[in-house]
């Protein structure tokens, strides 16, 4: 990695350490070993005769496992280069580590190796604003092994680290005092076993490495092989593709509930947990890959579906969670995501997925067994959230401390705004959750005609979106400019700022078909599409700053979307044209596309230029290629069949994508590259 | 007679009946209530959203336990059943996803509002 980092990850267990391999957390830097959102390692220090060791080179080419080869000595000169160390790391319940020290000289050595342990047990919300613990620490050398513990009333979180070979344990590591023959080599295996949650009858059981590594081989193969397959005369599709797969597997997080299923949690390392929005979103952009994502994504955020009035929790009847939580601010309500609901875009999308996935797969089971949920979130659109009694969603937090100010995906707090910068106050209806609703209905009468068998609901569903498409039409056109608001404030007043937005709008059909080719042509024109891709903001509004979080910077994920969209109206070359802009910008990136990347112009830097932060991978970048296979091939269930309508960069030459899932059993797609990109990424 | 959070919120989860939020879950879960010497034990029967409230110490899918000021807590809507696992106040044994479901028959806190706006934007 570009930033020295070295990270594996299993689920929402990861370890993010330094090239050495070694652990050195400071308060507020997300390094350390981490499960359910608490830190179990915040020091992991290795030394040999009481020297730090040093860099040859990381093996990290799995996501669960690194090995990094290291000697010791500081510096450029190594003073004793007769030695070697290996560390191979993997996550497991924790973590295993098998540490080895390889002796090169023709004389034994004589060696003091350490291992320096510590831990704060911040939860990663104190790391992210660094607060301050409340409970007590404690370390304890028992006769084989170092515990780590941290106490607050009943919360109890603890790490216990152990070694295959005798040591000396304190309070604050490891100590091995060895004797390594001429050519000989010393290893040992040291276990980090993390304790807390407790939850259902299982201990904490140490796996064999071999064992783990094996499994999660076989888990990784598999995953692989089930996936389509994809061949392409462009070879760094190839290996976007590849990298998209192992990165979504990488990702996969099985939250307690779900009975070993996974889905995609959002991103490394902040977000190692469910979240509606992004669980949601992967899912969909998987559907044609990995449709059973979809379907744990559904069951879990189900189970979760609000019963009642949590103001805490900004929690309704029938609200798709935001974002779960298990560490101790969550556990002590000083943070409301146990879960938190915030969000006003999940629950409709609820329904957009539930319905996609039928689509794809035709498992009516599924549609059936989340009938009540479906409903309650139907129900739910109509009810809790149309806060102004307009006819719109809209949302304001009632958690005024800790709740989420902005619950649409442009969550930061200067999204939302004016053509002239101003902010709006709340509740705010922004553009694309109108959409979102309007699908919602759209497909939610689909499958009360279909599986529910209700058509009263079917009918009322769809004139209420008939109601829902003519009065946004009117109320969100911004006449002078052509393109539909950002939101309405409220005072109903147009939030006229030209955003990407209107991209999400073409996805979700909203939008009167007299109105589309002016929203697309502001989509690929120069104020939004800067050759690399469509911005969150356009150049020229109050707020635009190119490297702005959501108010300029470029969304592979957003693009995704905007690029199904165009498609939808028919905008076949426009949607090859951002396909092929988002994944020639892949390329910069080993294939692993970050969360967002500057919005400058492509001539101006040749280069995508990465946002700064340090969430990747990300589930709906590592989504974004697989979405845009999608829409450049036109892959669109019809009944029982999937019909192919290919529109491709002519960059990416021939392509097929063999085996792709559905109700249709398994079907291959072909395409060749028409579209001419150049002219408009100049 | 003495009556308590606890007592009054399993009392009336029994003469509910059925409970639609429940209507796919079939199973049982015991609520182990410690108090001093004393431990009360609640058994929630459930198939398919009918439900069944007695006493007694019968095995079942999923066990919580807790003391009673936590429960008492806990069904009066003054602590959250998952912040109370997540802090180890209430350890569960047993199926984690009856957890979930039987979180949606505890009462959230007190005066939550459904947010209604004049058009200046403030809550009324």
């Amino acid at each position: 990695m570009s930033d020295g980092l070295v990270r594996i990850l299993d689920g929402n267990t990861f370890v993010v350490s330094d090239d050495r391999g070694d652990i050195e957390a400071s308060a507020t830097d997300p390094t350390g070993l981490f499960s359910f959102d608490t830190r179990f390692l915040s020091r992991w220090v290795l030394t040999v005769n009481g020297e730090r060791l040093n860099a040859l080179s990381v093996d990290d080419l799995e996501y669960f496992e690194a090995r990094f080869f290291l000697v010791p000595g500081t510096g450029t000169v190594y003073v004793n280069a007769t030695l070697s160390v290996i560390r191979r790391r993997a996550v497991g319940n924790g973590f295993h580590e098998e540490l080895t020290i390889l002796n090169h000289a023709n004389e034994p050595v004589d060696l003091s190796v350490r291992v320096d342990a510590g831990c704060d047990f911040a939860d990663l919300f104190e790391v992210k604003d660094a607060l301050e613990k409340k409970g007590k620490h404690s370390a304890r050398a028992e006769n084989d092994k170092l515990v780590l513990a941290y106490d607050r009333a009943t919360f109890r979180r603890s790490t216990a680290i152990s070694a295959s070979e005798p040591a000396r344990i304190d309070k604050n590591g490891l100590t091995f005092k060895i004797r390594i023959g001429p050519h000989e080599e010393w290893s040992t295996r040291l276990d980090v076993v993390t304790e807390g949650l407790a939850i259902g009858r299982s201990r904490p059981t140490i796996e064999e490495p071999e064992r783990s590594h094996a499994r999660m081989r076989r888990n990784l193969d598999r995953w692989i092989d089930q996936a389509p397959r994809l061949e392409c005369d462009w070879d760094p599709l190839k290996a976007t593709y590849r990298r998209s797969l192992v990165d979504l597997a990488a990702l996969r997080f099985s939250p307690l509930i779900a009975g070993g299923h996974s889905l995609p949690a959002a991103g490394l390392p902040w977000f190692m947990t469910m979240f509606g929005r992004d669980s949601i979103l992967t899912s969909l952009q998987a559907l044609p890959f990995a449709p059973e994502l979809a379907a744990t994504t559904l069951r879990a955020l189900g189970d979760w579906q609000g019963v009642g009035l949590d103001d805490f929790r900004d929690e309704d009847p029938g609200r798709i969670l935001h974002e779960m939580r298990y560490g101790e601010l969550t556990a002590f309500e000083e943070r409301p995501h146990s879960p938190y609901y915030g969000s006003v875009d999940a629950t409709p999308l609820f329904v957009v997925l539930l319905d996609e996935y039928e689509r794809w797969t035709g498992d009516r089971a599924l549609v059936r067994e989340l009938e009540v949920e479906a409903r309650a979130a139907l129900n739910w659109i109509d009810d809790y959230a149309d806060l102004q009694g307009t006819g719109y969603v809209s949302y304001q937090r009632r958690n005024e401390e800790t709740g989420l100010e902005n619950q649409c995906w442009k969550d930061s707090w200067d999204s939302i705004s004016f053509r002239d910068g101003r902010l709006p106050g709340f509740p705010r209806a922004t553009c694309e959750v109108q959409g979102y609703a309007y699908d919602a209905k759209l497909r939610g009468a689909r499958l009360a005609r279909l599986v529910w068998k209700d058509t009263a609901l079917a009918d009322r569903l769809e004139k209420q979106a008939a109601d829902l498409k003519r009065r946004f039409n009117r109320d969100f056109w911004v006449a002078d400019g052509e393109y539909f608001a950002l939101a309405l404030d409220p005072d109903g007043n147009q939030v006229d700022a030209l955003a990407s937005n209107n991209g999400h709008l073409l996805w979700s059909g909203i939008v009167e078909k007299s109105k589309a080719k002016a929203v697309a042509r502001h989509l690929l024109g120069p104020r939004l599409f800067s050759g690399w891709g469509v911005r969150t903001l356009a150049e020229g509004q109050g707020r635009y700053n190119p490297i702005g979080y959501h108010v300029g910077a470029v969304w592979p994920f957003d693009n995704s979307f905007i690029a199904w969209g165009l498609r939808r109206y028919g905008f076949k070359e426009d949607a090859a044209i951002v396909a092929a802009g988002i994944l020639e910008a892949a390329q910069f990136f080993d294939g692993r596309l970050p969360e967002a990347f500057g919005g400058y112009e492509r001539a101006l830097t040749m280069y995508p230029v990465q946002y700064p932060t340090a969430c990747s991978p990300q589930a709906w970048s590592t989504g974004a290629p697989l979405l845009l296979l999608r829409t450049m091939l036109g892959l669109e269930p019809e009944g029982e069949h999937l019909v192919v309508d290919p529109a491709l960069p002519i960059t990416i030459g021939h392509l097929e994508l063999l085996d792709i899932p559905g109700r249709w059993g398994q079907i291959d797609a072909f395409g060749r590259g028409r579209v001419q990109v150049e002219r408009r990424s100049r | 007679m003495r009556t308590d959070p606890t007592t009054e919120f399993f009392g009336e989860l029994g003469s509910r009946g059925h409970e639609p939020l429940l209507s796919k879950v079939t199973g049982s879960a015991r609520f182990d209530v410690v108090a001093r010497a004393r431990t009360e034990h609640w058994l929630v029967t459930i198939d398919k959203g009918d439900i069944r409230v007695s006493r007694g110490k019968a095995a079942a899918d999923s066990v919580l336990r807790a003391d009673r000021a936590s429960f008492d807590r806990i069904c009066a809507g003054g602590l959250n059943l998952m912040a109370a696992v997540l802090r180890g106040e209430v350890v569960v044994e047993g199926d984690p996803r009856l957890l979930v479901r039987l979180q949606r028959l505890f009462p959230r806190p007190p005066g939550g509002q459904r947010l209604v706006a004049d058009p200046a934007g403030r809550p009324v």
